[in-house]
This record gives structure tokens, C-alpha cells and sequence, in this order.
């Protein structure tokens, strides 16, 4: 098991989050985590990235428990996400916004920082050039060059996945990666999701959007915070605790 | 026994005065989200005002403090109309008009009045005997008309249609405004009536101490420190942050140095906000 | 930004001036213009991580004071009580930045102001190794006293300072503090440790603001706490805010203009403070974004009036 959470239950003041929620991913999956709006998928993202501190239980990432860790440690344990409401470095442009997120691999030192040292020099080409990379990947290298506050809100969205790749994670957490974009762009996201787990990275997606199941090898279903359901996506397709929680929300396209 | 009746009434005192200007502070940072770094000068304004008035036209002291609370609370409808509601939201622009407005007011006193120590005549004279102890009289009625005027402003904020309009804008300024309030009549009225007891304040300790041109630094001072104290969206916590307040500088005093009490009490708050920044009785603030 | 040769030629003909002009008073007022460039940059170096401290005349006061009395009681020589004093002003803001950092902005700026108050306050308390209310006098002189040698040790602790400040905000580490600024959220999700950073930036501005008061103990040999209350600081924010606090060279502007130009003015006497709130209000009302948006504007004026004049010829007005 790459990721495991053992019992996490989260409570803000009367109300009960996150209940006691037992799920795992295996290395090289994509495993959606789906439920309607409110069900609690933000928070465990937020639970497992060290971004709000648990009530109860345990989260162990590649063997080592990563319980109470801070966002910027996880971060450097290998795990990367997107957000839901999608935040940016609002006024760098498309391009920083990705070099700038470079922060860990590769990492100079405050020293050759300061002082411009060839090994400095190295790695901020390399960032460049990963960048561009990147960038081209998602389909945002025209465009590198805008305010990212400037950008329609799909293309905001592909800046939040690409920030998110050039942590180079082992994990990547995707909260609600095609929300809002037209069925272009979907397309376009999905198979570049597809691209990234042959790559050899694990991915967590949420989504309230059923369509993503497509991509998924497993599929676990949240509601109230509690996990509902779990399995193969035809075998979530079907049950009948699923399409309840989801009747009257969206239903599979 | 003569140092407890001291004290007591210093405390009294102090925190009456402490709370009278920082009300005014308090209602455009709750309503509007301005820090009026100037609301101190305004204070120091509204003693020299009544001072201008006594020598000037000749008239006591009871009638230059009820004008020069219209003066200064009239120039407090100006300053918020033109100087901060236009710049709302905007910390710098609002930071830049007040070191504007305190040169402009300070380099005035200066150069009209000089910076010699001066003071008001006093509100009352002699002394009333209370068994072994004496109070002066006029800090009896120093303290009378603080607390007269702080009860006024209770009733003001909590009875009247006015009062209630404010607190509704100090909680949500676009809810009110859709509820019809009229924000900027409101908050025009907020200015003049916090800019007014500035005044008083100013010419009671005007009066009661001394008049200098960086008393309202030493004012601004105690201001902060209330509405740090009190937090965002309350009144009664500036209340009861002025007491506290009063109480450390009255007290304190008696134990070390001016100096020392005072970087005493600047501690205290120091730690209270990194415990409780957002004050004790008010609520967090977004930016 | 200003083409090289430009500023090269500007900075010569400063390190020129001395020669040219040979009113001392003038060259007294450009080494304070020196110092409080060196204090108005760095501060504005410690805004662009986003936090806003409202304490940095207080760190002055603090390298200052350690200079001051290093030199006056343990008979320090200025050679090493100021790189001293530097370092340890560092350290007291780090220390002090640290349990601040995670404040939101509001709070960070109230708590640095009343941690700024609080350090006068304990100058006061001082007695006679601080001199309290009347000041510490007798601090060792540097370079024999000689008003020249002040100058060019000045003008060179300027352009050092503000090259070392240049090259932390537009390296690597600068962009960091920028994107901590504008989304920490996202900042720690790629891995920055945001509280770090902030007081890394914390660090590196109270250092040369220590150093800035350092400089300015010896030089004036007398100190007095009233240079670095609450005033003193909210001056050195508006030499940031008038020359532009988006611009590396806004604090330095800033600087020039509010200090220098009030000199000009110096027949009006006590006049004279009217002369810099004019300043401040016409940038308020007319330049928002400080001096440095003064050309822009221009242009956006001028463009915008041949725009009106276009379109009125064309409709055959």
C-alpha cells in the first residue's frame, strides 16, 4: 500500500467532518474518491496534506506515518495536489508560476542562491526548461507569458495541475480537476491524467463529476464523511447506495 | 488608605478617558475597517481648541469644551468623508492621510501655540473630604462627566435607532446597506460623535493634567491598545479593555518606573495577540 | 528599470558631490538620506513576503542603542560594534519574527507596532545605561570625525546594502517570498516553508536596519529614543509608500524626495513640515502607487488626451 488512512476522523466543533475514514492506494493506481458536494473529499485532501490538523487517526504514506506532518513537509515526501477553488500565484506569470514550484528538485541551497554559484545557474536552466516542458504537456506554452490572474478559467485550472507536476510527485492529489471546464478541455485533462499515471505516478482524484470514473482503477465513494462504498467503477456504477446519495445531483453521463 | 482613594480614582479616571477617545477609534474600524492613526492628534486638537476658545473669546471652560466637541467632531464629518471613506480597504492610502493629517495638525499647534506645556483651567476647584482622604473635586467631576457621557453612549449604541444602524454596518456593511441603511449618513454621524469625545477627553486631561503636542501620541498609544484588547466589532470590550488598561497604569506605577509599567502593559498586549489576536470580545477580522 | 549607465552616472555624480559642493550641512544631509535609504529598503524588502511590520525605526533604534552602548561602556571601536549590532538586531527580529510569523496581516502589523513601542519603552527604563528619556551621549566617533570620510563610508554602505538587498529579492529566493505573498496556500503545497522564509525576510531587513542605526550612533555620537518611536517607523514606511512600494527603487525615491526636499524648504523653518504632508497628500489623491508611477501616469494622461483629440478631429469637431 502507497497510501493508507487508518480511522481519520475529523471534527470542527459539533460538526463531524471526516468519520473514521479507512481507504488505501496502491502504487501506479488512480483511485477516485467521489461523493456528492459537502460529503467531505476537500477535507480529507486537506487532512492527508497536513493543510488542517486531525481529530483522530493515522496516515501512512509509503511506509512512513505522515500523521501531523506540516503541507510543505508532505510536500517534500513526494505528495503534490491541486485545489478545489483553485488558487494561483495570481499576479506572476503562467511561466513562474510553474518555476516558482520548483522549489524541491531541483533544490539550490540559500547559499548558491545568494550568490549566483554555477550550481545555482544549472539548475534554474533546468527548471526552465522543465517548465516549458510542463507547460507544453498541458497545453499552456502560448500563453506562458500572461498573468496567470489574466487567464480564462479553464487554462487556470490546467496552470493548478501543472504547478502541481513540477513538484515531480509520487502522489498527486487532484481536487476537482474538471470542474467547470467545457468537454474540450475534459478531454483534454483526462488524457493527460492518463499520461501522467503511465508515468509511473499515483493519482487520487475528486470529483463530484461521475465522468471521471472512466480513468479510475478503483473507485471509493465518500457521503457524510464516511466511506459508503468501494470497488471496481462498474461495480460503484451499480450500487444502489451510490445512485441514492447521488439522486438529484448529477447523474452519469 | 490616602493612596488607595489615589489610585482608585486615577484608575477612574484613566479608564474613562482612555475609553471616551478610544470609541471613537473603535467605531470607524468597526464600521468602516480604517486604523485612524490620526484619532490621537484629534484628541490633543480638541484640548487646544478649547484652550484657543477660553483665551481667545473669554468664555469658561464648560462652554469651550461643548464647542470645541462640535469643532472637532465637525471636522471629524470632513476628515471621514473626504480623507477615509474614499480609500477604504486601501491600508496604505489610509496610512499615508493620517501621518498627513498628524504633521499638518501638529506643525499647526507648533507654530500657533508653540511647544511649551500649557493646560486648560480647571473644571472645578477644591477638595472634598472623605473621612481621612481628600478627592479634588475636579477629579470627581472629571470622572462624572466620562462617566455620564460613556453611559450616554451605551444607551446611544444599544437604544437608539442610530446605535443599532452602526453595529449592524460594524458586522456586515453590504447586509446593511441592502437592509437600506444609509452608511454613509451613519457613518458621517460615527465620525462627529467619535471625533467629539475626542475633544472632551482632550480638554478634561487638558485640564486635569496638561496640554503638550504629543499627548495624542501617548493617547494613540492607549487607543491601539484597546481596540487590540477588545478585538474587532465590540464596544463593550472597549469597556472592559479600558478598565484593564487603566487599572495596569494606575497600579503598575506604584511598584516601578513610569517607564517600565508602561513597557509592562505593551508586553501583556504583545502576548495577547499572539495568543488571541483577535481580541477578547470582538471578532477575526479578514485581512 | 533604469538603464546601467544611467544609474552609474547618477551614482558618480553623488560620489562626486562632495567635491563640487563644499557646504557641510548639505553633505550632513545626504549621509542621512544614506542611512534612511538603507533603513527604507530593507524595509521594504521584508513587505514583499507579505507581511507588513510596523516596527523598523524600533530595529534601528535597537542597533543603535547596541552600537552606542558597546561603545560608550565596553569602549568598542565602530569597526566592530556595528557589523555587531547588525547581527544581533538580525537575531532579535528572527527571534521576535518567529512566533509572529503565522499572523494574519492585520495582527502581524499591530503586534510589530506595539513590539516597536515596547522596545522605546524599554530604553526609557534604562537608566543611565541607555541615558532613558535624555538620551545616550559620548559614543565613540569613527574615522576621526572627519565629515568627508562620513560621506563616501556612507554613500559605500548604501550602494552595498542596497545591492545586497537587490540580489535577495530578484534571486530565486526573493520569487519565493513573492509567491509566499500571494498564495500561501499553494507556497507550502510545493513544498516552501513559509514560515521559514517569512522570517528569513524578517531577518535580512532588520539586519541592514540594525546596521542603519549602527552607522547613524557614530556618526551623530549622540542618540536620543525619540529617533525611533512609533513616528520615526511610520516615516520609514512612507518613504516606501511615496516612492512606490511595488518598486525596488520606490523607498529609495522616497526617500530622496521626503527628506531632501523639506532641506529645500528650510527658509520656511517650522513651516516646513507642511511641505512634506503636501507630498504625501498629492501622492495620495494623485499618485497612489508612489512616485515611481509618475511617468506611467504621464503617459496614460498624454495618450489618453490624444486619444480625445483623435476621435474629436475624426467626428469632425
Amino acid at each position: 500500500m502507497f497510501l493508507e488512512t487508518k480511522g481519520l476522523t475529523k471534527q470542527f466543533g459539533g460538526l463531524t467532518a471526516v468519520n473514521q475514514f479507512d481507504m488505501h492506494v496502491n502504487k501506479g493506481e488512480i483511485v477516485g474518491l467521489i461523493g456528492p458536494n459537502g460529503a467531505g473529499k476537500t477535507t480529507l485532501f486537506n487532512l492527508i496534506t497536513g493543510v488542517i490538523r486531525l481529530t483522530k487517526g493515522q496516515i501512512i504514506f509509503d511506509g512512513e506515518d505522515i500523521t501531523g506532518k506540516k503541507p510543505h513537509q508532505v510536500a517534500e515526501l513526494g505528495i503534490s495536489r491541486t485545489f478545489q477553488l483553485n488558487p494561483l500565484f495570481a499576479d506572476f506569470t503562467v511561466l513562474q508560476n510553474v518555476s516558482a514550484s520548483f522549489h524541491l528538485h531541483p533544490r539550490s541551497s540559500l547559499l548558491d542562491i545568494y550568490f549566483n554559484t554555477k550550481t545555482y545557474r544549472r539548475n534554474e536552466a533546468y527548471i526552465l526548461e522543465q517548465s516549458l516542458e510542463i507547460l507544453g504537456l498541458v497545453g499552456l506554452d502560448k500563453v506562458k507569458d500572461e498573468l496567470a490572474k489574466n487567464l480564462p478559467h479553464g487554462y487556470q485550472k490546467m496552470l493548478g495541475i501543472a504547478r502541481a507536476l513540477a513538484v515531480k510527485p509520487k502522489l498527486l492529489l487532484l481536487d476537482e480537476p474538471i470542474a467547470g471546464m467545457n468537454p474540450d478541455e475534459i478531454e483534454f485533462t483526462m488524457t493527460g491524467i492518463e499520461k501522467t499515471k503511465q508515468q509511473g505516478t499515483t493519482i487520487v482524484v475528486v470529483e463530484h463529476n461521475m465522468r471521471i470514473m472512466d480513468l479510475c482503477d478503483r473507485v471509493v465513494v465518500i457521503n457524510f464523511g464516511q466511506k459508503i462504498a468501494e470497488g471496481l467503477p462498474k461495480e460503484v456504477r451499480e450500487n444502489k447506495e451510490v445512485t441514492r446519495a447521488y439522486f438529484g445531483d448529477e447523474h452519469v453521463t | 488608605m490616602e493612596l488607595a482613594v489615589a489610585t482608585v480614582t486615577n484608575l477612574l479616571i484613566l479608564s474613562s478617558m482612555y475609553i471616551l477617545v478610544a470609541l471613537g477609534f473603535a467605531f470607524l474600524f468597526n464600521m468602516l475597517g480604517i486604523l485612524n492613526f490620526a484619532h490621537g492628534v484629534i484628541y490633543m486638537l480638541g484640548g487646544y481648541i478649547g484652550l484657543a476658545l477660553i483665551s481667545a473669546l473669554g468664555i469658561n471652560q464648560w462652554a469651550a469644551l461643548i464647542i470645541s466637541a462640535l469643532v472637532i467632531g465637525a471636522f471629524g464629518v470632513f476628515l471621514e468623508k473626504f480623507c477615509f471613506r474614499p480609500f477604504v480597504g486601501d491600508f496604505n492610502r489610509i496610512v499615508m492621510i493620517c501621518v498627513a493629517i498628524i504633521v499638518i495638525l501638529q506643525t499647526s499647534v507648533n507654530i500657533i501655540v508653540g511647544t511649551q506645556i500649557t493646560s486648560l483651567p480647571p473644571f472645578a476647584e477644591g477638595v472634598f473630604k472623605v473621612g481621612l482622604a481628600s478627592i479634588s473635586y475636579e477629579r470627581i467631576v472629571t470622572f462624572a462627566i466620562g462617566a455620564v457621557l460613556l453611559g450616554a453612549i451605551i444607551w446611544f449604541v444599544n437604544r437608539t435607532k442610530w446605535g443599532q444602524q452602526m453595529q449592524a454596518i460594524s458586522q456586515d456593511m453590504q447586509g446593511a446597506f441592502l437592509q437600506g441603511i444609509n452608511v454613509h449618513r451613519i457613518s458621517a454621524l460615527a465620525s462627529f460623535i467619535g471625533c467629539a469625545l475626542a475633544a472632551i477627553a482632550g480638554c478634561l486631561i487638558g485640564a486635569y493634567l496638561s496640554l503638550g503636542p504629543f499627548m495624542g501620541d501617548f493617547m494613540l498609544v492607549k487607543v491601539l491598545i484597546l481596540a487590540i484588547l477588545s478585538g474587532a466589532g465590540s464596544i463593550s470590550g472597549i469597556f472592559f479593555a479600558g478598565l484593564i488598561l487603566g487599572a495596569l497604569d494606575s497600579v503598575l506605577p506604584l511598584f516601578t518606573s513610569g517607564a517600565a509599567s508602561d513597557a509592562i502593559a505593551v508586553g501583556i498586549v504583545v502576548v495577547v495577540l499572539l495568543i488571541r489576536p483577535q481580541g477578547f470580545f470582538g471578532h477575526e477580522v479578514e485581512m | 528599470m533604469a538603464k546601467p549607465a544611467v544609474l552609474a552616472g547618477l551614482v558618480v555624480i553623488i560620489a562626486l558631490l562632495p567635491v563640487l559642493v563644499s557646504s557641510h550641512y548639505i553633505w550632513h544631509i545626504l549621509i542621512l538620506t544614506f542611512i534612511y535609504i538603507i533603513a527604507a529598503v530593507s524595509l521594504r524588502t521584508i513587505t514583499i513576503s507579505g507581511q507588513f511590520p510596523l516596527a523598523h525605526a524600533a530595529f534601528m533604534g535597537i542597533g543603535a542603542y547596541l552600537a552606542g552602548m558597546a561603545s560608550k561602556w565596553l569602549g568598542w571601536s565602530p569597526w566592530l560594534t556595528i557589523p555587531s549590532a547588525a547581527l544581533v538586531t538580525m537575531g532579535i527580529g528572527m527571534l521576535i519574527g518567529y512566533p509572529f510569523a503565522r499572523l494574519r496581516a492585520l495582527y502581524y502589523a499591530m503586534g510589530s507596532l506595539f513590539f516597536g513601542i515596547g522596545v522605546i519603552y524599554m530604553v526609557y527604563a534604562g537608566g543611565t545605561w541607555t541615558g532613558g528619556y535624555a538620551g545616550l551621549v559620548g559614543i565613540g566617533p569613527m574615522l576621526g570625525g572627519s565629515k568627508i570620510a562620513h560621506y563616501y563610508f556612507f554613500l559605500g554602505l548604501a550602494l552595498l546594502s542596497t545591492l545586497a538587498l537587490y540580489r535577495f529579492e530578484f534571486s530565486r529566493i526573493g520569487t519565493t517570498l513573492k509567491a509566499i505573498a500571494q498564495s500561501h496556500l499553494v507556497a507550502s503545497s510545493v513544498g516552501i516553508n513559509e514560515g521559514w522564509y517569512r522570517v528569513l525576510a524578517v531577518g535580512m531587513g532588520c539586519f541592514f536596519a540594525g546596521l542603519a542605526g549602527a552607522g547613524y550612533a557614530h556618526y551623530n555620537t549622540v542618540l536620543s529614543p525619540a529617533s525611533f518611536n512609533f513616528m520615526a517607523t511610520l516615516w520609514l514606511v512612507m518613504y516606501v509608500l511615496i516612492g512606490g512600494i511595488e518598486s525596488f527603487a520606490g523607498p529609495i525615491i522616497g526617500t530622496a524626495i521626503l527628506v531632501l526636499l523639506p532641506e529645500f524648504a528650510r527658509d520656511l523653518k517650522e513651516y516646513s513640515p507642511y511641505i512634506s504632508a503636501g507630498i504625501l497628500l498629492i501622492v495620495v489623491y494623485l499618485m497612489p502607487r508612489g512616485l515611481v508611477s509618475l511617468p506611467k501616469l504621464v503617459m496614460l494622461w498624454y495618450s489618453e488626451r490624444k486619444k480625445g483629440k483623435k476621435i474629436a478631429h475624426v467626428s469632425g469637431n
